[in-house]
């Protein structure tokens, strides 16, 4: 299978790139799991949050670290599992030392920097292309998801 | 990107402009959209959307996993089906 050079700009290749890696890590927990299916809603929602943290993953990961969104996805669910196996008692989060200038002077710009992973130290023209490209890959995700739960329910 | 700091940040209007009818060019239904702050507001909310379709989905695949309707064996026929 030949993978593009631009594949994170290519729509069929990232959409490969992303449910192949997917794919791998529902087989991973499938095996982790091999106990009866979970009835309590604490299971339920531990399994949940696991296959919807490989859906984020695996489409970062094929992404690749060629953009800042990725890099901080990438960045915050490896350290959100040190968090669970190590609690840490203060959980501030950590501020960047850069303040961007607030372009649009109006709260949609603050919305924005919240929803694109990596948004709140770019500058705007960086926010702006790094949410089309994150807009794109989102929408492949879903698309392939919505392919797998097609496939599997069939 | 070396010396990002040491160059003008100050975006233009036209370099904006620009960006924005990008951004506008990936919404849904954008054709209404004729200010940068509605069209940012409209990404906003697509995003949230989206977020909300990606939770969705995993909470439908997340049980289909908990009755074993996804095994080994299909990973494979569907990643076969993908390569297609």
């Amino acid at each position: 299978m030949k993978i593009a050079k631009n594949s994170h700009t290519n729509p069929t290749s990232i959409k490969t790139r992303f449910a192949l890696r997917f794919l791998r890590a529902i087989d991973n927990l499938n095996n982790n799991n091999n106990i009866s299916p979970p009835l309590n809603s604490a299971d339920r929602r531990k399994r949940f949050r696991a296959i919807r943290t490989a859906a984020y993953a695996s489409m970062a990961s094929a992404v690749g670290p060629n953009k800042a969104w990725s890099r901080a996805m990438l960045r915050k669910i490896r350290n959100r599992t040190k968090e669970m196996i190590k609690p840490r008692t203060r959980r501030g989060a950590v501020r960047g030392s850069t303040n961007p200038r607030n372009e649009l002077g109006l709260g949609q710009e603050k919305e924005l920097r919240e929803l694109v992973p990596g948004g709140e130290a770019m500058d705007f023209r960086r926010l702006l292309n790094e949410t089309g490209h994150y807009i794109q890959c989102l929408r492949a995700q879903v698309q392939v998801m919505r392919k797998i739960l097609h496939y599997s329910s069939t | 990107m070396s010396n990002r700091r040491a160059r003008v940040s100050r975006i233009t209007e036209d370099e904006m402009n620009d960006l924005i009818l990008k951004l506008q060019a990936l919404l849904p239904d954008s054709s209404s959209m004729v200010s940068a702050s509605k069209i940012v507001k409209e990404t906003c909310n697509y995003l949230k959307k989206l977020h909300k379709e990606v939770d969705d989905l995993s909470e439908r695949l997340s049980q289909l996993l908990a009755s074993g309707a996804i095994t080994s064996t299909d990973a494979d026929a569907i990643r076969t089906l993908l390569r297609q």
